[in-house]
C-alpha cells in the first residue's frame, strides 16, 4: 500500500462505504501481488471491491459527463467478473497513481473507453480467478470445474456460494499474473446495446450534480468576477451587497469577490449588487476585428513553424499551375457552455481534512489547486466527482475557480456551495481557440492537384492551458493548431502545412475534438472548392486523395452508400461530404440539407464511424448524434464575440446554441467496428459535421462559406 | 411565510416575494431536480408546471405563485414514472442529464395541451430548452411514444 492508502481517512459519503473483510482489487497492468482487504476507511487505491453483500463497487479512472464510461466500465467488469450488470456501482476514484496515465489522471482525448477497456478486463479477471479459487477451496473441487455465474460462484448448475461470501477469503489470496481472461464468443454485454447505469436517476430528477450538493450547515457562495480576462480588482464596494437580506459577508478574491449567503438567490443578488472596479490592462480595448487583423496578418507573415509537411516543391508546382485556388477561412472563439456552472462543495472537516464535491475532468489539476489554496497536503484532501452536467473539455481546467471555493470555505469556516452565474461561465475565456487558415491548391490540366498548401494562424492553446508553463518556444509549432492536418491521411502531393502563433490575453482550451474542429472544417471546405474548380465530384475527389488508404476508402465509400450519395435528391436540397480523422478514430459525414428563407434546413445526416471496436453500443450512438448536433451548432451560429477586452455575448440568449427546431430530422449512424485498435467515440464524430453542411450549402449556391458561424448575429 | 402548494403537498415558506420559484423550490424546499442553468429564462432547465402551464422557475417570482398548483420532476409522475419518464428511459435520451428535468416538464405541459403533437408542434413547444449534448433527436421520439403510451397517435 502507498502512503495515500496507509493515511486513509474516516469520512462519510454517499453510497456505501466498503465493508471490511470485502475483496480490493488494484487495476493495473502489474496487478498486486495479493489482494487486500479493505479496512473500514477505504484505502484511496482501491479500484474493485466486492463487498460481503456480494455487490460489486467499481472505482473509475474517469469522470461521467454523459458520455457514458462509467456503464461502459461496468459491462466491462460485469461480463468479465460474472456478475449482473445492475450489482455493479460505478463512482469516479480520488486521484491516485492506478487511476493515472502518464502521472496525471483526467477524462478527455476521447480516452475514457480505449485506454482502460484492458485493464479493466485484467482487474475482473484476476477477482474472479481468486474467487474461483477461494471457492474450490472451500468446497474440495478442482477449480477448472467452477466459474462465476450472476455473482455466484458454480460448478456447472450447482451452487456454491455468492462471491459476498467467497470475498474475505478471496482477498489472502495472490492475483494471478496473467489472469485468463472469458473466450470472445461468450460476451454478452460489450458490444451490446446495455442500458445506462445513471440514467434512472437523471430522469427522475435526482439530485446527483454538485450544484445539487446539500451539506449540513452549508452556506452559499456566489462569486463575480472580472469581465475584462485578467483584471486585477481595484476596488470593492460591498455596501449594497452586505444589504440584501439573506447576505452574512462579501469574501473577496484575486479576480473579483464572493458573496456569501444562507441560499443561492441572496448571494446572486448580493453580487450583482457589488460594485467593483478593476485596473485597466493592456487590451481595455481589444476586439474581435483587431484579433482577425492579426491573423491575417500572420498569414502572410514570416517566420512561421513548419511541421514535416515541408512541400519543398510546392512553390514550383503552384508556378506552374495550370490553375490556382487561393482561400482565407476563419472560425471564432467558442465556448463550450456545458449547462452546469462552474460550481463545487468545500467542507474543512475537524479532523483537519478538506473534502471537495466538483464536476471536474481533471481531478489531479483541481487537486493541485486545492493543496495551494488550503495549504494541506495532498493526503488529507478528498475529491469526490460529481456526475457533470456537461464537460466538453471546459471542465479540464478549474483552478481559479476551485482556488476561490476553497479561499471562501477558509475565510468563512463553513461548508461552502459556491458558484459561478452563467455569465462568469461564459465570460471567464477558455474558450475554443479563433483561428484563421490560407490555403492554396495548384491543380495541372487535368484537373489534378499537384500542391497544396496550408497555414493555419491564431492563439495557441497547448500554450494557454498549459501556462505558467511554456512547453512551446517562440514562434514554435502548437500542434492542436494542425491538428488532423499534420497527420492526414490523405495523400496530398507537395503538401506544405505550417502555423503562426500570434497569442491573445483570451484563454483558450481544449473544446470537444480540439483543433480538428476548425481544421476539419478548413480543409474539407476547401477541398470542396478544389474538387468543384477541378470539375469533380467532392466524394471521388476524396477518394482519389485517398487511394492508397483502403481504411479510409472503406469509411468514406460507406458513408456515400448509406447517404445515396448520386442520387436524386428533392429540389432545393444538396448533399455536402466531409471526412475527418482524430483521436484514433475515422468519421466520414454527408449532410443533406436546404435553405429555407436564407437559413440552412438539415435534413438528413449520415454518420460512418470507425473507431476499431466499441464497448457500449447506444455509448457510440448518442456520442455520434451529439457530436453531430454540437458540431452543427457551431457551424449555425455559435461564436464569442470579444468587445473592450472582454466577452461580449455571457449568456445564453446571445450566445447562440443550436435549439430542437435547428437539429436535424434524421441522424443516420453506423459504426463500423473494423478490428483495428479501439479509437474514441466522444470526439470524433464532432468534426465533419460543420464542413458537411457548410459543403451542401456550398452545392445549393455555388457559394463558399469561408467564416464561422453562419448565421452571424 | 407564503403558502405553496408542490407536487400536492402544502408547504409554508420565509422567502422575499421576488425570490424566483426555482430557487424556493431548490434552496427551500430541497427540490433540486429544476435546474439554474442561465437564470434569464432563455434555457428551459428550471422549467416547472405552475396550474399546468409550463414555466421558467428562474424568473418566475414567488409572489406570483399564489395558490396555483405547482408541479416538478419529483412529483410527475407521482408513486410510479410518468409515461414520458418511462419514454425517456427506454430511448436512453439523457447524455449529461442536466437539462432532462427541464425538458420532461415541458414535454409534459405540451402533451396535456396538444396529445398528438405534430413534428412541428414538438420542435416549437421544445424550442425554449436547450441541450448542450445534443440529445434532440431522442427526446422528440420520446415525446412521441409517450404521446402514443398516453392516448395519443402511432409513435
Amino acid at each position: 500500500m502507498n502512503a495515500d492508502a496507509k493515511a486513509a481517512l474516516h469520512f462519510s459519503r454517499r453510497g456505501f462505504v466498503g465493508a471490511s473483510g470485502a475483496l480490493v482489487v488494484a487495476l493495473s497492468v502489474k496487478p498486486l501481488a495479493r489482494a487486500a482487504t479493505v479496512p473500514a476507511g477505504r484505502p484511496l487505491t482501491a479500484f474493485l471491491e466486492i463487498g460481503r453483500d456480494g455487490r460489486v463497487r467499481l472505482w473509475s479512472p474517469t469522470t461521467e459527463m454523459g458520455q457514458g464510461t462509467h456503464t461502459a466500465h461496468a459491462m466491462i467488469i460485469a461480463e468479465e467478473l460474472g456478475v449482473p450488470l445492475s450489482s455493479v456501482q460505478v463512482e469516479t476514484a480520488h486521484p491516485a497513481d492506478p487511476f493515472r496515465r502518464n502521472g496525471n489522471m483526467s477524462s478527455g482525448g476521447s480516452w475514457g473507453v480505449r485506454a482502460w477497456a484492458t485493464p479493466l478486463r485484467n482487474a475482473a479477471a484476476s477477482a474472479r480467478a481468486v474467487l474461483i479459487e477461494e471457492a474450490a477451496a472451500k468446497f474440495g473441487l478442482a477449480p477448472a470445474g467452477i466459474d462465476i455465474v450472476g455473482g455466484e460462484a458454480r460448478q456447472r448448475s450447482r451452487r456454491l456460494a455468492s462471491i459476498g461470501d467467497l470475498a474475505e477469503g478471496a482477498a489472502k489470496r495472490p492475483l494471478p499474473e496473467k489472469p485468463a481472461l472469458r473466450a470472445e464468443g461468450a460476451r454478452t454485454l460489450v458490444g451490446a446495446k446495455v442500458d445506462r447505469l445513471d440514467i434512472p436517476a437523471k430522469v427522475m430528477g435526482a439530485p446527483v450534480y454538485a450544484f445539487d450538493m446539500d451539506l449540513p450547515g452549508m452556506v452559499v457562495a456566489c462569486a463575480r468576477l472580472s469581465p475584462v480576462f485578467g483584471a486585477e480588482v481595484d476596488h470593492v464596494d460591498d455596501r449594497a451587497a452586505l444589504k440584501v437580506p439573506g447576505v452574512e459577508r462579501v469574501v473577496p478574491l484575486p479576480g473579483g469577490s464572493a458573496v456569501v449567503a444562507r441560499h443561492h438567490w441572496a448571494a446572486m443578488k448580493g453580487a450583482e449588487a457589488l460594485r467593483l472596479r478593476f485596473k485597466p490592462t493592456a487590451h481595455n480595448r481589444l476586439g474581435s476585428d483587431a484579433i482577425s487583423e492579426s491573423m491575417k496578418a500572420a498569414l502572410s507573415a514570416t517566420p512561421s513553424a513548419p511541421t514535416k509537411h515541408l512541400g519543398e516543391a510546392f512553390d514550383a508546382a503552384w508556378d506552374s499551375a495550370a490553375s490556382r485556388i487561393e482561400a482565407d477561412y476563419e472560425v471564432p472563439y467558442l465556448a463550450h457552455t456545458p449547462l452546469e456552472p462552474w460550481n463545487a462543495a468545500v467542507r474543512f472537516n475537524a479532523d483537519g481534512s478538506l473534502e471537495v464535491w466538483a464536476p471536474t475532468q481533471a481531478q489531479d489539476r483541481l487537486l493541485g489547486a486545492i493543496t495551494e489554496a488550503s495549504g494541506l497536503p495532498p493526503q488529507k484532501v478528498l475529491i469526490h466527482t460529481t456526475w457533470l452536467g456537461g464537460g466538453f473539455g471546459r471542465r479540464l481546467r478549474d483552478v481559479e475557480g476551485i482556488r476561490d471555493a476553497v479561499l471562501v470555505a477558509k475565510a468563512v469556516g463553513k461548508p461552502v456551495h459556491f458558484f459561478w452565474t452563467r455569465e462568469d461561465e461564459i465570460g471567464q475565456g477558455w474558450y475554443r481557440p479563433a483561428q484563421m487558415a490560407r490555403m492554396k491548391a495548384a491543380l495541372d490540366k487535368e484537373g489534378r492537384l499537384t500542391g497544396l498548401w496550408v497555414r493555419t494562424a491564431g492563439p495557441s492553446m497547448v500554450m494557454d492551458f498549459a501556462a505558467p508553463a511554456t512547453p512551446i518556444k517562440e514562434g514554435g509549432l502548437d500542434a492542436t493548431s494542425v491538428q488532423s492536418l499534420a497527420d492526414t491521411r490523405y495523400a496530398f502531393p507537395n503538401y506544405r502545412l505550417d502555423y503562426v502563433m500570434r497569442r491573445q490575453p483570451v484563454p483558450t482550451a481544449p473544446w470537444r475534438a480540439v483543433g480538428s474542429t476548425q481544421n476539419g472544417y478548413f480543409l474539407e471546405c476547401f477541398l470542396d472548392e478544389i474538387a468543384r474548380a477541378a470539375g469533380a465530384d467532392p466524394y471521388q475527389f476524396r477518394r482519389t486523395l485517398l487511394a492508397d488508404n483502403p481504411r479510409a476508402l472503406r469509411v468514406l465509400d460507406m458513408v456515400a452508400e448509406r447517404a445515396g450519395w448520386g442520387t436524386a435528391l428533392a429540389p432545393g436540397r444538396a448533399r455536402g461530404i466531409a471526412f475527418v480523422e482524430s483521436y484514433g478514430s475515422l468519421c466520414a459525414e454527408v449532410v443533406e440539407a436546404s435553405l429555407q428563407d436564407g437559413r440552412p434546413r438539415v435534413h438528413k445526416v449520415t454518420v460512418v464511424l470507425d473507431c476499431g471496436a466499441i464497448v457500449s453500443r447506444d455509448g457510440a450512438l448518442s456520442q455520434m448524434e451529439g457530436g453531430v448536433v454540437q458540431g452543427l451548432s457551431a457551424a449555425l451560429g455559435e461564436e464569442v464575440r470579444i468587445v473592450r477586452g472582454q466577452a461580449e455575448n455571457r449568456n445564453l440568449d446571445t450566445y447562440q446554441l443550436l435549439r430542437m427546431p435547428d437539429a436535424p430530422t434524421v441522424i443516420d449512424c453506423h459504426i463500423l467496428e473494423s478490428g483495428e485498435a479501439m479509437g474514441g467515440v466522444g470526439e470524433p464524430p464532432l468534426p465533419p459535421a460543420a464542413p458537411a453542411l457548410v459543403n451542401a450549402l456550398f452545392a445549393l449556391t455555388g457559394k463558399p462559406i469561408r467564416r464561422l458561424p453562419i448565421l452571424k448575429a | 411565510m407564503t403558502r405553496l402548494k408542490v407536487n400536492n403537498s402544502d408547504h409554508e415558506v420565509e422567502a422575499e416575494p421576488d425570490m424566483p420559484l426555482l430557487w424556493v423550490l431548490r434552496d427551500l424546499l430541497g427540490l433540486k431536480g429544476a435546474k439554474y442553468a442561465c437564470g434569464i429564462g432563455q434555457c428551459g432547465a428550471c422549467t416547472v408546471l405552475v396550474d399546468g402551464v409550463a414555466q421558467r422557475s428562474c424568473v418566475l417570482p414567488l409572489s406570483a405563485v399564489g395558490d396555483q398548483p405547482v408541479i416538478t420532476i419529483e412529483g410527475l409522475g407521482g408513486n410510479a414514472l410518468h409515461p414520458l419518464q418511462r419514454a425517456w428511459i427506454e430511448h436512453q435520451v439523457p447524455q449529461c442529464g442536466y437539462c432532462q428535468a427541464g425538458q420532461i416538464m415541458q414535454a409534459a405541459a405540451l402533451l396535456q395541451e396538444s396529445p398528438q403533437p405534430t413534428d412541428e408542434e414538438i420542435d416549437g413547444a421544445m424550442a425554449g430548452n436547450l441541450c448542450r449534448c445534443g440529445t434532440y433527436l431522442r427526446i422528440r421520439a420520446a415525446i412521441r411514444q409517450a404521446s402514443s403510451t398516453m392516448g395519443g397517435r402511432r409513435a
